[in-house]
């Protein structure tokens, strides 16, 4: 019985310490910066009073693991713009299909992206193609050649970069696909929103466990992280928009 | 309780009355009672998100929840429950019953949803909070209410939390045929199941749900394994028995997987823990996916039933001390419990969300909730005891 009370008391601690955790999104100065201003996007705004971002990805884009699809980042994402942007007609168009890699959503992207004319895109990828080991040097011609496509229609890219969770963080070679990301937006000039340096920070630095940001499945991210992903996001764009 | 009552086996609620090793003996099994009521008051529990009194739930120390345990001696409970009926009236009167119980589900699902939804929609209007219409997933009622209706009917729309009844619907309406083959050979059923189960993997089956692309929440393909296994160790009712001779070599292992799955389950909790987890195990054990009931997920809980065969045997003596009385009330009233679990999640969210979301409001919350789902238990044997002393036998 007693042993039982030790455990309980124990429980009851840890309990409370994690009870008491933010609900705070935070990131470390300049992970918000996206390393590329959007013009156009800008223009759009001013002239139009519009803003039409489309969501393409993966499952976190879908927003699995989340409870429901108001907990998605992209869901986060047109909340926060929409506050931001008072008499701004804003909309977020979530194209995620959980499971896919650059290859299929490049295959997507007439019907997904370019039928719908939007001013930003924002292409969370790598994920996939890093747990399935495509090669690196096809991800990255992959990657560039969407852009390309992209940009060719007048459409502003903003990558963002896999999440930071123990089924991706275990890979070999994990770095090897972030590093492509970014070496790939700086070559095409596009920003980057570095979602695993984010994430990567609420770890560390900020002493955040797995469970606060990342689902039961050690892969996907939970409500919370969502939320967060997609509040800093909102951020990230206006400060480049803005520019 | 007795077995008297449970000896009068009434058709619908047959699968409640427990008795173990049917046709053998008619002693009802206590450990499916008080398991399965631990496994209600977790659900509860996990059910109200960012609940600090759900440190106490299963899943914050290894891979699988309760849901495994609840469907597992769904499963179970359900080889007793109509056992008797297929042997001393055949197939076509089992089958019955048991379809009556599947739509006696689907009403209490119907039910539900209806009052978990009023609820929600009750307090949206008085707080003009309408994102909790959009935070439990409901806002497709607001936006295509006809269509949602027939969804909801169909079983492919649903709010938050309410997943587990349409899976033991679906699930127990292919027992009503599964029955007869259960019985006779448990273990080439169980088999049969293991075979759809890797099928479902393999060809990525699940049943569509709303809004369109949508897949249920809780792929049935995939759990039926956790409830005909625990319908094939019903059928077979000596499993403890023919496992232990070889209990030196399963016990250690049974323990040394729970030990492990739970340092890994810790590690997403703790930091320097999740350091020292390898990456070549990560690559391994990710993802573990709840959707698909990963095969690590499976091995847990039967790591874990095995353990608990071997600690807990029926006639354990705890199982009969008072203190352990409200959660086999619960247990035995495992429909009215977990559908006013459900409601009450809600509420207790609501609740602890109004007054600041301070530490001591979740445990209050918590424990408050389960002293309800308690009374309601004591209540529903209450009113079924009056109805087996007059009724039962015209049923």
């Amino acid at each position: 019985m007693k042993v039982l009370f030790v455990i309980g008391a124990v429980l009851l601690a840890v309990a409370g310490g994690r009870a008491l955790a933010s609900e705070q999104c935070i990131s470390q100065p300049g992970q918000l910066e996206l390393g590329a201003a959007l013009p156009k996007a800008r223009a759009a705004i001013n002239d139009r009073k519009e803003l039409e971002v489309v969501a393409l990805g993966s499952s976190s884009t879908q927003g699995y693991g989340a409870s429901t699809p108001f907990h998605s980042y992209p869901a986060a994402l047109l909340r926060t713009l929409q506050r931001d942007l008072p008499g701004v007609k804003v909309t977020v168009i979530n194209k995620g299909i959980g499971g896919q890699d650059v290859t299929q959503m490049l295959d997507r992207l007439e019907r997904d992206v370019f039928a719908v004319e939007p001013d930003i895109v924002v292409w969370q990828v790598g994920t996939n193609a890093a747990l399935r080991a495509q090669s690196v040097a096809e991800f990255r011609r992959l990657l560039a050649g969407g852009i390309e496509r992209m940009h060719a229609k007048g459409i502003e890219v903003v990558l963002m970069t896999p999440q930071f969770a123990p089924a991706f963080n275990a890979l070999e070679n994990e770095q090897d696909y972030l590093a492509a990301m970014s070496e790939v937006a700086r070559e095409e000039g596009v920003g980057v929103f570095p979602r695993y340096e984010i994430m990567k920070y609420w770890f560390e630095t900020e002493q955040m466990p797995y469970a606060r940001f990342i689902a039961r499945d050690g892969l996907h991210m939970n409500d919370f992280g969502y939320m967060c992903i997609g509040r800093l996001l909102a951020e990230a764009l206006e400060g480049a928009i803005r520019r | 309780m007795s077995a008297a009552t449970d000896a009068s086996s009434a058709p619908g609620e047959a699968e409640e009355r427990i008795a173990a090793a049917p046709a053998q003996r008619s002693r009802r099994d206590l450990r499916l009672d008080f398991f399965r009521g631990v496994a209600l008051w977790f659900i509860f529990l996990d059910h109200i998100p960012d609940n600090a009194a759900s440190w106490f739930t299963v899943r914050n120390y290894g891979f699988s929840d309760a849901t495994e345990t609840f469907v597992f001696i769904s499963g179970y409970a359900a080889v007793v429950a109509y056992s008797r009926v297929l042997l001393q009236r055949g197939w076509p009167i089992a089958a019955a019953q048991v379809l009556r119980r599947v739509w006696q589900l689907y009403v209490a699902h119907i039910m539900l949803f209806v009052a978990f939804t009023a609820q929600i929609a009750w307090v949206a209007l008085r707080t003009d909070r309408t994102t909790f219409i959009e935070q439990m997933n409901l806002i497709g009622l607001v936006q295509e209410p006809t269509r949602v209706i027939v969804e909801t009917a169909l079983l492919r729309f649903r709010p938050v939390n309410l997943d587990i009844l349409p899976l033991y619907i679906v699930i127990l309406a292919t027992f009503a045929f599964a029955l007869p083959a259960v019985r006779r050979a448990p273990w080439i059923a169980c088999a049969g199941s293991a075979l759809v189960y890797l099928l479902a993997r393999r060809f990525e089956w699940n049943l569509p749900a709303y809004p369109e692309g949508k897949t249920w929440y809780f792929d049935p393909f995939m759990w039926q394994l956790a409830f005909y296994f625990g319908a094939a160790c019903a059928a077979d009712g000596r499993v403890g028995e023919r496992l232990r001779p070889y209990a030196r070599i399963l016990t250690p292992a049974a323990i040394t997987y729970v030990v492990l799955a739970g340092v890994i389950a810790l590690s997403w909790q703790f930091n320097p823990l999740a350091r020292l987890v390898p990456d070549w195990l990560g690559r391994l054990i990710y993802p573990i996916d709840k959707t698909t009931l990963d095969p690590l997920r499976a091995a847990h809980f039967l790591a874990l039933a095995y353990l608990a065969q071997r600690v807990v045997s029926p006639e354990a003596r705890f199982l009969r001390w008072p203190i352990v009385g409200p959660v086999r009330r619960c247990g035995e009233h495992s429909l009215l419990v977990f559908c006013l679990g459900t409601f009450l999640s809600f509420s207790a969210q609501v609740w602890i969300d109004a007054v600041g979301g301070s530490l001591a409001a979740q445990f209050a919350a918590s424990v408050a909730g389960i002293a309800l789902l308690t009374a309601a238990a004591y209540v529903a044997a209450w009113y079924k005891k009056g109805q087996g002393a007059g009724t039962s036998a015209a049923r």
